[in-house]
């Protein structure tokens, strides 16, 4: 049978994944493919791919480098939670962590886009000014 | 921004490839203006807020000018003026390029995995070399100009 969590292959009447330790015990979610559970919509074959919740860390980092940087912290932070909630397996968590990060890059963005706009306005009048 | 599985289920598709398109056609729209105007000279960039208002640089300062270094190829001059955005580049060109995919192709590239406490300590790291610029016994990671 394959690991519902890890989609490694273990043999059959393993308690536990040698792979990720994940109990192999029957459970309300059936790890076969192609029954009702968690596993629908996976790819075909048994091998599920790895847990991954996006953590917008790439787009944290440029928001503190290149527009805001208290709003892009805080987005770094949430990437940081993200992946550490991951890892301990909540789930939830994690994606809750990762809706803020993308909102927080987000924030960054406006406010960096703000201060440009404002920018350019403040430029185009020091311009007319001149031409006075 | 695009690949976000089960929380971007909800937005149509047609929303997602509009959104991908703008975030593409600005990023190329700012590698061109980036190469063509040096953010040193040009005026066309804003500046840095907290380096305008308080006189203190950021960890960010000197970036956008050395981006423009590198896009000329002066690796020293981009590197005098952030080094630290000269290291990030590559990682922050292919996390980016690696989105870019999953949403022009819905493969991502490799994922480069970072636990937590990394991404804690690259963030301490980002602080710290903000702070430590603006110490004038450490204004070698300050923005520097070379003159060549």
């Amino acid at each position: 049978m394959f690991c519902p969590q890890c989609g490694a292959s273990t043999a059959d009447g393993t308690p536990f994944c040698s792979n990720c330790g994940r109990s192999l015990a029957p459970s309300p979610y059936p790890a076969q493919p192609g029954l009702p559970g968690p596993m629908q919509g996976q790819v075909p074959g048994g091998y599920p791919p790895a847990p991954h919740v996006e953590n917008y860390l790439v787009f944290a980092i440029l928001a503190t480098v290149l527009c805001c940087l208290p709003a892009g912290v805080v987005a770094i932070v949430y990437a940081s939670q993200v992946n550490s909630k991951a890892q301990s397996g909540d789930m939830a968590g994690a994606q809750e962590a990762s809706k803020n990060a993308k909102l927080w890059c987000w924030i960054s963005l406006g406010s960096g886009l703000a201060v440009g706009v404002i920018w350019g306005i403040l430029a185009a009048l020091g311009a007319l000014n001149n031409l006075h | 921004m695009i690949h976000l599985g089960k929380l971007d289920s909800r937005k149509p598709d047609s929303r997602k490839n509009l959104l991908l398109s703008v975030m593409l056609a600005a990023g190329a729209a700012a590698v061109v203006a980036l190469t063509v105007f040096d953010p040193a000279t040009s005026g066309v960039f804003p500046p840095c807020p907290l380096r305008y208002l308080t006189g203190w640089y950021c960890p960010g300062c000197g970036s956008l000018r050395a981006l423009h270094q590198l896009l000329h190829g002066n690796l020293r001059a981009a590197w005098a003026l952030n080094p630290m955005a000269v290291v990030l580049l590559p990682f922050l060109t292919y996390g980016m390029a690696s989105h870019a995919l999953v949403a022009i192709w819905g493969k991502p590239l490799p994922r480069i995995y970072l636990p937590a406490v990394w991404i804690r300590v690259l963030c301490g790291v980002i602080i710290l070399f903000g702070i430590a610029r603006n110490i004038p016994a450490l204004d070698l990671l300050a923005p520097r100009v070379l003159h060549p």
